[in-house]
């Protein structure tokens, strides 16, 4: 999980007095938020773009730039070091990314500021317009949502705030970029209205971020500038590729890979836009609020765009009038086994920076202060704001209400009922197994039960079978089957003591899984057991004395037939049957097999099935 | 007898000797018995502490033969040798014509003259041409016989020793000193304690009552020792009982099973019933059925292994036969599954909820929910999709499908509280590191319950927690898809002297429980025993935990 880097004494100044890191620290941590540590975290500039780079923890120097992706052979000029509580990021939370977001929370749990956060927004005037090539399938990203604000003017910390906030909507909302990705822009750089449409890969060249100077069709950004490459595959479907494009036809970005050179965001910037462009509806409208109320929080102040969708209607973004949702008092105290009433429940609901009124209030009586809560138990709702996508559900509400309540403050129970404690029948058998095993001076070992076809079947000679459970796509060869049978781990462990002193005595007890059309998810598990020994004198005639012993004491009669297996030496093994149904094979180890293994010294092995599980 | 003094064979053999033999000097003691020296010493100095043996110790002359005296004295001594030239020459010899001899003979001058002077046979004179050796008198009459060193040496046959103070007065003691103390070619000559041992009275009275009695000592009895009644004649000599013995290992429980043995206990104690479903396992139970969206990160490639066979499992009431050619065979023998397969109202129920929230109170994801996606197989991702699946077979048992909130749907058709608990095997398609492994075992816990709430996942958590030996529990808000609220449990380690976190918990979320036909709020929580083992062993590396190393093993003690 990402960690945000959160400038301490720009938080307190957004607070409106500095606080002991400590409450800061409880205060997070009482809404979710693990605060990792605080640290001094070194700064140099970018040489080429001339941003603050961040020196990853530890780091003495940097050497290439997070903002622009320059490279250079020597460090980067330090610029002297900042105070940052270090945080992990929620990814269910977005809102609490940055600095702007986490003050509005701290202000409701702090008890600076209660209630919904208001945000004053205007129209711009700027016009966006679709054109329908963004819906086709050659150039399909069909959704966008745009804003413009007002920022103070822009300086080098808040730049880097910025950029992190952007990098960490794309990991926590937009998926990497792919349901959703933002741009930022100096408004200033852009003439006229707004197009979004696309643009043919090979024509239509620009100078993306990073390459001031070199203008580059599409492809060749794809091919080769560093955010191309690393997000080609968004666009390897694509014959055309979604642009914005200004009044003037400047390209302004190319989303989801990269912005033009010359729309960046500067020292001193003030009027920014923002587009957000995506597959997912939701991940934008949700990228662009959390933005625009998280840079509201430092001071930005919210404009409108009208949007010309391709079918020729309008909208407004951002949105963000407050949603609104239900909530049952009773159903709350209920869920969360609190000593709720209307009071406390909204109390909480406040602390969160929600609002609470009586349902279906007009909006008349919702400005006058008493009707805000009905006195007795009326149903509620709940204001809750754009940027809270989270909230799906009453009982997504309950959780808000338990953390404004205060996690410290529930009183533990326990749930009245009786149940009886009842272990699985396999459980008990293993139990039984391992107990006389462990008396016969056999240790357990465990292992584990991803495996490969040479070390389950080829090393143990057993030619493979046509079907056995096959792993599509593991990440490393090695675990590509799951395991038949139990011996391959024994052997391994037979491997790894060989220059211990002999004899050795080991055994495993754990589910195999097989092939098995009839069982319900295609595959068969049973509960297995098997034991080795290793020794001068290990052979057929030891493991037949365990397994005797072992059954015996389990209280089975087995019946013993010769069988020929290529793990074991011709006529030294056998398959034993309990009430004429097969169970296991013991036998002395093929010699190829103890060589296949780097052993040196006879083993005796017994494999058996103790119950099937499925 | 009280007073019965008990000796060993050896002390045994040194009484009796000493008693026929004695006043005898300590080394005639061993030479008799064959006891040796420390063992005859041992006993003389014990049996002297306690007033039977006087021991006397006098200084005496003791010549031990040089190795190499029998070549010298046989190729002849110097002295001799020049005494017999000068007989030769007539009695008489001029220095330099006997140095001229000396030298062709390989004779130390020196040496001959100093010998012989010092034995009396030759002296030097003054002759009319200077000097002259002359044989004397004493000389003339020793040619045919050896002197008394010599034949000392001879006598012992040129090796061993003899106390001086023990030759007769034949073989002139005195002389064979003085000839022989600065002369350590042939002999040395040094000064010795000798222990002389004796009975005291007190000693003869003992042995002649038969109180000293011999007994045998050993390292160990003999089954025909003890048998025979031997044993009252042993004595089993005493050990150095702080010295180190040899290390031995019993047979035991793995480590990481015995703390999975713990938490079933604790969960058993509970009132949980067991159970279990298959590690490979359909989407829809592992993903689709706890309300993660079809597009969600966790089903990624990525992160999921899916299977290649098999690679499609029916949806709960489907007929497996449709999906899969019908002509392979089983290849494991046995029983049946033990799953109920639970209603097939359940899928489309999920398939709403997915995609608007059904009559759950939810939004739903709002995407169109396919049933492809949902078959395909894959290796469960966490032990919850057992506890689901027992959610729904247990509530599938009564009630006809919800209508509201769990909570307020309870009063008709109402199923039984349950508790219930899965250890297994889940998988995650990792590379290997020290920190992951692409299987490991989790846990996982479920109450179905009217009065399941926080206050009482919290409470249930506390006592789980406390079993599992973590007395000090502190909650946090967490962010878990499939609970509301979500917690996450802090433990405190006495050993670290700090707070770690050790799983996470929650309330399922109405969109999981409502589409199986629960009818209460569901409590569910879940750890993985892997870093509850390497909190518990203070390992760095998780891979340490499956390394089959026998000394490795041998080296967790059961219980700590």
């Amino acid at each position: 999980m990402p960690i945000v880097n959160i400038d301490l004494a720009w938080l307190n100044r957004l607070l409106g007095e500095p606080y002991e890191t400590e409450t800061l620290r409880e205060s997070l941590e009482q809404i979710g938020c693990d605060v990792e540590d605080v640290v001094d975290i070194e700064r140099s500039r970018c040489p080429q773009c001339g941003s603050l780079v961040e020196h990853p923890l530890g780091q003495d120097e940097v050497k290439s730039c997070t903002t622009c992706t320059f490279e250079s052979e020597t460090a980067f000029q330090r610029v002297g070091s900042q105070q940052v509580m270090r945080l992990d990021l929620l990814a269910d939370r977005p809102d609490l990314f940055d600095v702007g977001g986490l003050a509005r929370a701290l202000r409701g749990t702090l008890g600076i500021e209660s209630g919904l956060p208001k945000y004053d927004v205007k129209a711009s005037g700027l016009i966006v317009s679709v054109d329908k090539s963004v819906l086709d399938r050659s150039g399909y990203r069909p959704f966008i949502a745009c804003a413009v604000m007002t920022l103070p003017p822009v300086d080098e910390t808040s730049l880097v705030a910025i950029m992190k906030l952007q990098e960490n909507l794309h990991w926590g909302v937009g998926r990497d970029r792919k349901l959703a990705s933002i741009g930022v822009y100096d408004l200033g750089t852009i003439s006229g209205n707004i197009t979004y449409r696309t643009i043919d890969p090979d024509k239509d060249p620009f100078v993306p971020l990073g390459m001031p100077g070199r203008k580059m069709s599409g492809r060749q950004i794809l091919e080769s500038h560093p955010k191309g490459m690393a997000y080609a595959e968004l666009l390897a479907n694509h014959k055309r590729y979604p642009a914005l494009v200004d009044g003037k036809g400047q390209v302004l970005s190319m989303p989801p890979i990269i912005n033009s050179d010359e729309t960046k965001l500067k020292q001193g910037t003030t009027r920014v836009f923002i587009d957000v462009t995506g597959i997912s509806q939701a991940a934008v409208t949700k990228s662009l609020d959390t933005l625009v109320c998280s840079l509201a929080e430092i001071g930005g102040r919210i404009e409108t765009i009208t949007i010309k969708d391709a079918d020729g209607r309008e909208r407004t973004t951002p949105d963000l009038t407050p949603r609104s949702k239900e909530i049952s008092v009773a159903e709350a105290k209920r869920w969360l086994g609190l000593p709720l009433d209307d009071a406390s429940l909204a109390g909480a609901l406040r602390k969160m920076r929600f609002d609470v009124e009586a349902r279906g209030a007009s909006d008349e009586a919702r400005d006058s202060k008493d009707s805000r809560l009905a006195p007795h138990n009326s149903p509620l709702s709940v204001l809750f704001p754009a940027y809270r996508t989270d909230i799906r559900h009453m009982v997504d509400l309950f959780e808000d209400v338990a953390i404004g309540y205060g996690y410290a403050n529930i009183e533990p129970k326990l749930v009245r009922s009786m149940t009886v404690g009842t272990p699985r029948p396999e459980e008990v058998l293993s139990d039984r197994v391992r107990q006389v095993l462990i008396g016969l001076g056999y240790s357990e070992i465990m292992s584990l039960p991803l495996t490969t076809e040479e070390h389950q079947f080829e090393r143990l000679r057993i030619p493979p079978p046509e079907r056995y459970p096959l792993v599509a796509n593991p990440k490393l060869k090695a675990y590509n089957v799951v395991r038949t049978h139990l011996m391959g781990g024994l052997f391994e462990a037979l491997r790894e003591n060989r220059r211990r002193p002999m004899p050795q005595r080991l055994f495993e007890i754990d589910n195999v899984a097989d092939v098995d059309d009839a069982a319900e998810t295609g595959s068969a598990e049973e509960r297995r057991i098997a034991l080795v020994e290793i020794g001068r004198e290990s052979g057929y005639a030891t493991a037949r004395s365990i397994v005797d012993a072992l059954l015996r004491e389990l209280g089975w009669q087995p019946e013993y037939t010769a069988i020929e297996h290529p793990t074991f030496v011709a006529g030294r093994a056998a398959r034993f049957a309990i009430a004429g149904k097969t169970v296991g094979i013991l036998g002395e180890v093929h010699p190829e097999v103890l060589s296949n293994f780097g052993l040196t010294y006879p083993v005796a092995l017994a494999e058996l099935t103790l119950q099937r599980v499925f | 007898m009280s007073d019965e003094i008990l000796l060993n064979e050896a002390a045994y053999a040194v009484w009796q000797t000493v008693k026929e033999r004695g006043p005898i000097e300590l080394g005639e003691v061993v030479k008799l018995t064959g006891v040796d020296q420390a063992q005859v010493s041992a006993a003389a100095t014990e049996a002297s502490q306690i007033g039977f043996f006087a021991i006397t110790e006098t200084d005496r002359d003791e010549l031990t033969v040089s190795e190499g005296a029998r070549g010298l004295i046989e190729a002849g001594l110097p002295e001799f040798r020049a005494a017999q030239k000068l007989n030769e020459s007539g009695g008489k010899l001029a220095m330099s014509d006997f140095a001229a001899w000396a030298k062709e003979t390989g004779i130390a001058v020196n040496d001959a003259i100093k010998w012989g002077t010092a034995r009396g046979t030759i002296e030097r004179a003054k002759g009319d041409r200077g000097a002259v050796l002359v044989l004397t008198a004493a000389g003339k009459s020793s040619l045919d016989k050896p002197d008394v060193d010599v034949g000392l040496l001879k006598k012992l046959n040129y090796q061993g020793s003899c106390f001086l103070d023990e030759l007769p007065a034949a073989d002139e003691p005195k002389r064979v000193t003085d000839l022989l103390a600065k002369r350590p070619e042939l002999a040395k000559i040094k000064k010795r304690t000798a222990r002389t041992l004796a009975l005291t009275p007190q000693g003869i009275t003992v042995l002649d009552s038969g109180r000293a009695r011999k007994i045998i000592e050993r390292n160990t009895l003999t089954p025909e020792d003890l048998e025979s009644g031997a044993w009252r004649e042993i004595k089993l000599r005493p050990y150095d009982v702080t010295l180190a013995a040899k290390d031995v290992y019993p047979a035991k429980i793995h480590p990481l099973r015995k703390i999975i043995e713990q938490t079933r206990r604790a969960f058993l104690e509970m009132g949980f019933a067991e159970v279990v479903s298959p590690m490979v396992e359909s989407a829809f139970w592992n993903f689709d059925a706890l309300f993660q969206p079809q597009d969600h990160p966790a089903r990624d490639m990525q992160d999921t292994f899916y299977m290649r066979d098999p690679a499609v499992a029916p949806l709960p009431g489907e007929d497996s036969d449709q999906l899969r050619i019908a002509d392979c065979g089983l290849r494991i023998e046995g029983g049946k599954s033990e799953i109920r397969n639970p209603k097939p109202e359940i899928v489309d129920n999920v398939r709403r909820t997915h995609e608007d929230g059904w009559e759950t109170g939810s939004e739903g994801w709002g995407y169109t929910w396919s049933p492809e996606v949902s078959r395909q197989v894959v290796l469960r991702t966490h032990t919850t999709a057992a506890t689901i699946r027992a959610l729904a077979a247990h509530c599938g048992r009564g009630g006809g499908p919800p209508g509201s909130l769990p909570l307020a749907a309870h009063s008709s058709g109402s199923h039984p509280p349950g508790k219930f608990f899965c250890v297994g095997w889940t998988y995650r398609n990792e590379t290997i590191s020290f920190k992951h492994l692409p299987v490991f075992h989790q846990v996982d816990g479920i109450i179905i319950d009217e009065e399941a709430n926080l206050a009482s996942l919290m409470g249930t958590l506390q006592e789980f927690y406390s079993k599992m030996g973590f007395g000090r529990v502190k909650f946090k808000p967490a962010f878990y898809p499939y609970t509301e609220p979500s917690v996450d449990v802090v433990v405190y380690m006495e050993s670290r002297g700090k707070w770690i976190e050790m799983g996470g918990a929650g309330i399922f979320r109405p969109e999981v429980t409502l589409p199986l036909g629960c009818k209460y709020p569901v409590l569910a929580w879940g750890l993985g025993i892997e870093r509850l083992a390497m909190i518990r062993f203070g390992l760095s590396d998780i891979r340490e935990l499956y390394r089959p190393s026998l000394d490795a093993l041998e080296g967790v003690p059961l219980w700590r």
